[in-house]
């Protein structure tokens, strides 16, 4: 994958960079997504069978970091902050307005993030991306994250898992668990089950 | 503040910057929405400090809001919404699709309420609103709000705070707290 790729859809008039490994069932709406992308790594995001990402859906992914969509997963509308990892599980549903982030890109120290703030307009995309260190985010197989939640640097969402709208995730969330609230809290249990039952092969 | 501003700004009222906005040196302004919602009538409604970048923000001002942000300030798509005012000082950083109003929008009385949405119709032509409660917002050195947060009316934000993604701010935030929720409530102190 080394020639420049568009989307005959598309109303952006932009290109798939050509570290984004997409399957050939999966679906892109539409370029704009990769706006802010500049992922330097091989397979700086990568599309699993069926997976897709609709309008709105802004992979702000820095030079080292990774996405990774599984399969049939769906990704409506969401905002992926990522200088590390951020790893979507099959069947994973993503809803709009979420925030997934890996890193806060500002130091915390307000020294040094007023460091950080004086070089943000010497870049070209004026975009903050100091090293601070980074904390994977891990949304397990069939999960679903409702509309506006935020999940917080280094969470891991177990599978079959639910978050409710407008949650924010600051704790990890065990697998077949509903959670709901800002910060998030379990709200009940979900019976567990099979999720490879009904998967297409 | 500096004759030629950097400012990439188009879009919108044909792409005139309202008078009585000043925009720093090195400051950028993006978006074509920037000032769709702008309607201060005052003098210097809007001072913008050095080396801003303000991508993708609404300045929505109303007739009489007054907005002042120091320098070396970063805002992602953030709604400002100031029927009063809102201050805001310096390496101030505001993520993605957060809030921050110093207004009720609309009265809390039902009686007041109708009035409201009557003056507010085509059919309410001239007729003046009821008062709505407004309190300034102070947001002050070194605060990091993060995305999907909102900082409501008559908050201020004690320098160097920390405002975790996605809290709901209805109380004054002490000096380098840290704080998450809906509330937003205290859960730690930047060091």
């Amino acid at each position: 994958m080394s020639r420049a790729r568009t989307l005959s859809w598309d109303w952006f008039p932009g290109t798939i960079p050509d570290n984004v490994i997409v399957d050939d069932t999966a679906y892109i709406e539409t370029s704009f997504s990769f706006q802010f992308f500049r992922s330097q790594v091989p397979g700086g995001v990568t599309y699993g069978r069926g997976a897709s990402t609709y309008l709105g859906t802004m992979f702000d992914v820095g030079s080292t970091g990774r996405v990774t969509l599984g399969d049939c997963a769906l990704v409506h509308g969401a905002r992926i902050i990522c200088d590390a990892e951020v790893s979507i599980g099959d069947h994973a549903l993503i809803s709009w307005n979420v925030v997934l982030m890996d890193s806060y890109r500002v130091p915390l120290n307000a020294q040094e993030r007023r460091r950080e703030l004086e070089l943000v307009p010497t870049r070209p995309l004026r975009l903050a991306c100091a090293a601070v260190p980074a904390r994977p985010i891990r949304i397990g197989r069939c999960v679903w994250i409702g509309f506006d939640a935020c999940v917080l640097p280094g969470i891991t969402i177990g599978e079959g898992s639910i978050v409710g709208a407008r949650s924010v995730v600051a704790e990890n969330v065990p697998s077949f668990t509903v959670v709901a609230g800002n910060p998030a809290r379990i709200v009940r249990k979900l019976e567990p089950c099979d999720l490879t039952a009904h998967a297409i092969h | 503040m500096s004759e030629t501003p950097s400012t990439r700004i188009a879009g919108w009222l044909q792409g005139e910057l309202p008078a009585n906005v000043t925009i720093g040196a090195n400051s950028l302004v993006t978006g074509e929405l920037a000032f769709k919602r702008f309607h201060s009538k005052l003098a210097n409604a809007l001072t913008l400090g050095a080396h801003c970048t303000m991508d993708g923000v609404h300045f929505d001002l109303g007739a009489n809001g007054k907005m002042t942000i120091g320098d070396y300030c970063y805002f992602t798509n953030t709604v400002l919404l100031c029927e009063l005012e809102i201050r805001v000082g310096n390496y101030v950083v505001i993520g993605w699709n957060t809030t921050v109003t110093d207004t009720d929008f609309h009265p809390l009385g039902p009686a007041e309420r109708v009035a409201d949405a009557i003056a507010c119709s085509p059919l309410g032509k001239g007729r003046p609103r009821p008062e709505v409660l407004k309190k300034p917002v102070l947001i002050e050195d070194n605060v990091w709000i993060g995305p999907n947060a909102t900082i409501l009316k008559g908050v201020r934000i004690g320098s160097g705070a920390f405002i975790e993604a996605g809290s709901l701010v209805t109380r004054d935030v002490p000096a380098r707290a840290r704080v998450l929720g809906n509330p937003a409530q205290v859960i730690g102190e930047i060091p």
